[in-house]
């Protein structure tokens, strides 16, 4: 019972980090109807300018803002050279997104080397512990920074005017554009938000993983399949398909086989694609070939 | 038929040109130009993305080697016999995954490609696990051990010239026309009567089939087969390729692979730089070279000598 609990905790933890890319992604995707591939990237250059800043000596408050806003900049201009161009084009937009990842990976990899980078952890690294379970207290933070981001996220996309326009914009472009809405900008916006809450998200998580050059992929993939597993568009959709995602990961990690976990996940993505493409909590409609 | 010619007339230059590097060039060129080649056949002509086809690669090439340590069954009927099986299950994936269009057939393929390759790292009692699969017997011919490099050159450059001249026929038959339409739109293909799905599926079998073709060769070439060379970074590869060419050449992707090839062995010394050369040539071809970056150099220049020949006549 003890290990459930334990499995429970971690995988919502884990599930907690898919949910927080997972976010990320609807940022994008429901402004331009781009799913960035690079989505993941953004959290590992968040999380190693922050240790870098870190090593420098700067105080960690103000490097996690300098690092957020550094990705921020990172994703602007990605979005105005790289993704401009090509934006109607779905398969060239994939292409395009993947190609940055790879530019990504590698500056970083020439910058930071290719070995892990640990970070001190916020709250000191003392465990707490529930019922028979422990918990590393930066765990809450990824939690409550997961909850904050959905929440937030969610309220700006149904409450405010910018909002608005961001959906008028995914829903039809052209249309959004005649009434005076500026997609471009949009775009734009999308984005530095996006690049803001993946570097969040990087950052958060870097006391409890290791971040490497090579540790976007995974989170990227990791974050679509939470996307996919709550359906794609809402921001509580993916945060909460994150969660189950990481749940099941550690179910299936303590009583299968942990080589096998990250195979799981995948196995997870296809069913859903394959027998519910629309997710838990969206429509099926866009997605079917 | 110029070009066939050319292409040939290069490989009888690399062979007897007596330097071993450029037969060695030639040989990695060819095995990765028939993946290549049938990305092009289903990402260029169908429109149909796939981020796995690393993982056809390495079925075939995993496939080839167990066929010929279990069975004993000689290289090159072992390498055909795991093709045909590789294509079974490209037709399956594709039943799978042909219910999907755009991001999600990039994802649901890029899922394919790492379950298979998490298969073979955990697969220890079967692919020999991140240790890898040594001892692969090398291909032979009618009892001959083909050992050089100048020996496997004309059996990998048989086999792609032969699906290349497969490819063009496929593309100029009406089945082509429908594949090229497909990509267009398949609403309306389907709308004329043709069975869309089916088709999809067919050239993402005839795309696998050629995936295992090189893999199973690639095997019985370097003897020796480990996960790595399968990832997704192989997948990814294979896409540049295919952009670099133009997306739907098959004679353009003949270009991609040998550009590829060079750049990263040109960049091998200086180390990780070669990953961003092929992001950055990725993005770049993708957004100024929709037409292949052959096709965006040459055309610009053969526009300029054309205007100044008028010029001249003038």
């Amino acid at each position: 019972m003890t290990d459930a609990l334990q499995f429970l905790l971690s995988g919502i933890v884990v599930g907690s980090i898919y949910g927080l890319i997972g976010v990320g992604f609807t940022c994008i995707y429901n402004v331009t109807g781009i799913v960035n591939f690079a989505q993941g990237d953004f959290a590992m250059v968040g999380a190693m300018s922050a240790i870098t800043l870190l090593a420098f000596g700067v105080p960690l408050p103000l490097a996690v803002l300098l690092a957020v806003i550094a990705t921020c900049l990172v994703a602007a201009v990605i979005e105005r050279t790289a993704i401009r161009p090509v934006r109607s084009d779905v398969v060239r937009g994939i292409i395009v997104t993947i190609g940055i990842g790879v530019i990504l990976h590698g500056v970083a990899a020439l910058v930071w080397g290719t070995d892990a980078q640990p970070m001190p952890a916020f709250s000191g690294d003392a465990p707490l512990r529930i019922g028979g379970a422990t918990i590393a207290p930066q765990a809450l933070w990824v939690i409550g920074t997961a909850l904050a981001a959905m929440i937030a996220l969610e309220l700006l996309f149904r409450k405010t005017f910018l909002g608005q326009m961001f959906r008028a914009c995914a829903i039809n472009p052209f249309a959004a554009g005649l009434v005076g809405i500026r997609v471009g900008t949009m775009s734009l916006i999308s984005f530095i938000v996006s690049g803001a809450l993946g570097a969040i998200a990087g950052i958060v998580v870097a006391p409890i993983a290791l971040t490497q050059y090579d540790s976007g992929l995974q989170l990227g993939i990791k974050g679509f399949v939470a996307c996919i597993v709550g359906g794609f568009g809402g921001p509580i959709g993916a945060a909460l398909g994150g969660i189950l995602l990481g749940i099941l990961e550690a179910f299936a990690a303590g009583y299968v086989s942990s080589g096998y976990k990250n195979a799981i996940a995948f196995v997870l993505l296809l069913a859903f694609l394959l027998f519910r493409p629309g997710g838990l909590f969206g429509d099926m409609e866009k997605v079917r070939g | 038929m110029i070009r066939m010619l050319l292409l040939l007339a290069t490989l009888a230059a690399c062979t007897f040109a007596g330097s071993d590097y450029a037969v060695s060039l030639a040989v990695v060129i060819g095995l990765q130009a028939l993946p290549a080649l049938g990305l092009t056949l289903l990402t260029g002509y169908t429109g149909q993305i796939s981020l796995g086809h690393a993982a056809f690669y390495g079925l075939g090439a995993y496939g080839a080697a167990l066929l010929s340590r279990a069975i004993g069954i000689s290289p090159l009927p072992g390498v055909f016999l795991a093709s045909l099986l590789v294509g079974g299950i490209a037709w399956a994936i594709g039943w799978l995954v042909f219910r999907l269009k755009g991001h999600h057939l990039a994802m649901a393929t890029l899922a394919f490609g790492i379950i298979v390759q998490i298969a073979f790292v955990e697969m220890h009692g079967l692919t020999g696990g991140p240790n890898g699969l040594s001892g692969i017997a090398p291909l032979s011919l009618f009892g001959t051990d083909l050992i050089t490099d100048a020996q496997v050159l004309p059996i990998v450059w048989g086999a792609l010239i032969l699906a290349l001249l497969l490819a063009q026929n496929l593309i100029a038959s009406p089945v082509g026309l429908v594949m090229r339409a497909i990509a267009e739109g398949d609403r309306v293909v389907g709308s004329l009567g043709n069975d869309v799905a089916a088709v999809k599926r067919k050239v993402m079998m005839l795309s696998g089939f050629l995936c295992a073709v090189g893999g199973g060769l690639y095997a019985h070439y370097v003897g020796y087969l480990s996960p790595g060379p399968f990832d997704v970074g192989f997948s990814v590869r294979l896409l540049l390729m295919v952009a670099l060419g133009g997306f739907a050449n098959v004679w353009g992707v003949l270009f991609g692979v040998a550009f590829v090839t060079l750049v990263g062995e040109a960049l091998k010394p200086l180390g990780a730089f070669d990953v961003i050369a092929y992001g950055v040539l990725l993005v770049v071809s993708v957004i100024f070279f929709p037409e292949g970056l052959f096709a965006g150099i040459a055309t610009p220049i053969a526009v300029q000598v054309r205007r100044l020949k008028k010029g001249i006549a003038r």
